[in-house]
């Protein structure tokens, strides 16, 4: 285990037996829910895990490297985008996915921009969110997430 | 039969995956096997990190105090509205679905379109558990620079929304106000499945399906006659615990 992890356990660990301390059931009663939660989204997360595989083996690092290495491409980033806007996966799970392509070679840019439209952009919810808050609102605030993801996806290239 | 049917029906993409295995394994076996090798590095560090986000995830759901966080993001609460919405949304759990009820409520008791859309896009984009499992497979370097830029641009767009959308624009709220007799009611749509509100009052509500139900109703007029004022308690405290306000009592609104 690295560091880094091993500091979150031992963070996280203390501030759990703090709370079961502090306040038993509360804390029981919150971990129920959280694992409730995960299990809603074990299914996702195995079967990308195991995906994972399938496309660093199909996908041999050349590939990968040809179609998405130039932190330049603003098509390829665009493409990244949309796919992250019409796909529904948790954000848990995209993370060890968007790691697999940028240790396989790909360039963070459009990385970037797939992890951040998937999470806010959302045309899959779109309907769910007129609903509540009107086409405007909604209109608005997904066109702005969009465009705010490239130029954050961009600036990234720049500065990593 | 009919249980494989459904789990296959909400399992579609594990199903979908275990299939290409397993045409793999008749007929290109080491193929199946080098997938395998390569998942595996990522099985094991998932499992690394899982169960701490999990705690994580429940410590904050225990601890963050979300009322007095909502309690300053009302009308006029200016920048500092602002950073209470970047709180809340940090310290949430669930998809950005599960943030639509939530702004609805809190839209209601005043707070300003700015301060919804940096609700909104804090709660989709950077909750703090999940920056942990982004550090851990994109590196710490990556994280912290990503989060720095995306804080920037989610105040900028609450300030354009701001300035496009007026309050006027938004649809009402849809809650029928005639009713006398308050009855439950769980919009299936925002449900995560938690199982908090079947843990507080499990003789009102019940999980089915990944998404909970109302099994019996708590009607105001009985509880006044004969039964026992503790119920309606816990049945109110299962509506202020449901972590995407999913559930409602028709008029007499919790929130």
């Amino acid at each position: 285990m690295d560091v880094f992890t091993l500091a979150f356990w031992i963070i996280t660990l203390i501030w759990f037996i703090g709370s079961i301390i502090k306040d038993k059931k509360k804390t029981i009663d919150s971990v129920k829910m959280s694992s409730g939660m995960m299990k809603h989204i074990a299914g996702e997360i195995v079967a990308i895990l195991f995906l994972i595989g399938l496309i660093l083996t199909f996908l041999p690092p050349e590939t990968i490297k040809q179609y998405a290495g130039q932190s330049n491409s603003i098509v390829t980033t665009i493409v990244f985008a949309l796919v992250g806007c019409i796909t529904l996966i948790p954000a848990f799970v995209a993370f060890p996915l968007a790691g697999s392509l940028v240790n396989a070679g790909a360039s963070i840019v459009p990385v970037v921009a797939f992890l951040t439209t998937l999470t806010m952009v959302g045309i899959v919810t779109f309907p769910l969110e007129k609903k509540e808050f009107g086409t405007k609102f909604t209109l608005i605030r997904n066109s702005l997430s969009f465009i705010f993801a490239i130029s954050i996806a961009l600036i990234m290239g720049v500065i990593l | 039969m009919s249980k494989v049917i459904q789990f296959s029906r909400r399992n579609k993409l594990l199903i979908l995956v275990a299939l290409s295995y397993i045409l793999l394994s008749i007929f290109m076996p080491d193929k199946a096997v080098q997938s395998l090798k390569n998942s595996l590095y990522y099985i094991k560090e998932m499992l690394m990190i899982m169960p701490v986000i999990l705690l994580l995830t429940a410590l904050i759901t225990a601890w963050v105090p979300k009322k007095a966080i909502e309690k300053n993001l009302g009308k006029d609460s200016g920048i500092k509205g602002s950073i209470f919405s970047f709180l809340l949304g940090s310290f949430s759990a669930g998809p950005i679905y599960a943030a639509f009820p939530v702004c609805k409520a809190l839209l209601s008791k005043g707070a300003s379109i700015s301060n919804i859309v940096i609700l909104l896009s804090t709660w989709a984009v950077i909750k703090v558990p999940m920056l942990l499992n982004e550090a851990k497979f994109l590196g710490p370097k990556f994280m912290i620079v990503r989060w720095i830029l995306t804080t920037i641009a989610i105040f900028i767009m609450g300030y354009v929304t701001s300035k496009l959308v007026k309050k006027e624009d938004l649809p009402l709220d849809d809650i029928k106000e005639n009713s006398s007799v308050d009855t439950l009611n769980i919009s299936s749509e925002y449900c995560i499945g938690c199982g908090l509100c079947a843990k507080i009052a499990p003789e009102y509500f019940k999980v089915e399906n990944k998404k909970a139900k109302v099994i019996k109703q708590c009607i105001k007029q009985d509880i006044k006659q004969d039964i026992k004022q503790g119920e309606m308690k816990i049945v109110n405290e299962a509506i202020e615990k449901c972590p995407s306000k999913a559930i409602n009592q028709n008029k007499q609104v919790n929130f």
